[in-house]
């Protein structure tokens, strides 16, 4: 996974010594941030804590797997193409529409 | 742009038709596919796609080229297809919150799907899979529907995102995690087995 420093401000955090044991409120603090962590725009620091809390974590390493996942099936769903009659039809049809009025 | 899209003017001059008639042979295919991931299906596309050219038709000539085209597609057939999907039906659009999404029992936090050892391609052949992935997808308020099906599978920057749908890059961003939250939610309240999928290797560890 690629990181890249993206300046994030607003999730800036504020105890970098705060463990897994912190409990719920930091797992949903991860919660916030996954897609940005997926998409590698946090900043390196950031992702070195949640990669320590997903060490401790199971569940949120369970979680961020099933996120990754659910972006991999998107971006590899297919479309069936359309067809060259269609194309056609289409066009024709547009034209038609557009030089009526 | 939107005054392009307001401008029902005359017929192009010729000049005017072959640029309309290059516009759709070089992006007839970009705006299909964008339909029909809106629409879910091939019909509504193709009304869509109709829509979107000719919209672009009377709003060419307009056109300064200072986004680039198919951003300006995407916009077009963004907004046709929030008309046409209004005049349809009044779905309720509502926000999603963050805190709907919290797992709250051990089944939860993991997708219940056959996708071990697979690539995205052999475990997309699984028609139950890519029926419960089109099926969370067109379950998401539109709003965050675009969004998710313009960067997660048109691949559109965050940034053009924003300038297709006037939102700033923060809002893609959030209304992208929530999407991609959902659809997760989704499929890891379905269990998807592998039975029709003869190709797959060992799917269960």
């Amino acid at each position: 996974m690629t990181k890249k420093k993206t300046a994030t401000p607003h999730t800036k955090q504020t105890k970098p010594s705060s463990r897994h044991k912190a409990g719920r409120g930091h797992c949903l603090k991860l919660l916030r941030q996954l897609s940005a962590y997926i998409d590698g725009e946090l900043a390196s620091d950031i992702c070195k804590e949640i990669r320590s809390h997903l060490g401790a974590c199971p569940n949120c390493e369970v979680f961020i797997l099933s996120l990754q996942q659910t972006v991999i099936l998107c971006r590899h769903r297919p479309v069936p193409p359309l067809k060259s009659a269609d194309r056609v039809a289409l066009r024709r049809a547009i034209l038609k529409k557009a030089n009526a009025k | 742009m939107a005054t392009a899209l307001k401008n029902r003017s005359q017929p192009l001059p010729a000049q005017g038709l072959d640029e309309f008639g290059t516009l759709y042979r070089d992006h007839v295919d970009l705006v299909y596919r964008y339909a029909h991931r809106l629409c879910g299906e091939t019909e509504a596309a193709k009304d869509l796609v109709q829509e979107t050219f000719l919209n672009a038709y009377r709003g060419l000539k307009n056109f300064r080229g200072d986004a680039r085209i198919s951003t300006w597609l995407y916009t077009i057939a963004s907004r046709t297809c929030m008309k046409m999907r209004r005049k349809r039906k009044g779905e309720p659009e509502h926000e999603l919150s963050l805190d709907e999404f919290v797992p709250t029992s051990e089944g939860e936090f993991r997708l219940q799907i056959p996708t071990e050892g697979l690539s995205p391609e052999e475990a997309l052949e699984n028609k139950e899979l890519r029926r419960a992935l089109d099926q969370a997808i067109n379950k998401l308020p539109k709003k965050y529907r675009m969004v998710l099906i313009l960067c997660d599978m048109e691949e559109v920057s965050a940034k053009e995102v924003g300038t297709i749908m006037s939102l700033n890059e923060r809002a893609v961003k959030s209304r992208l995690h929530r999407a991609r939250l959902f659809v997760r939610r989704e499929l890891s309240a379905r269990g998807i087995l592998d039975e029709n999928d003869h190709k797959s290797r060992s799917l269960h560890s």
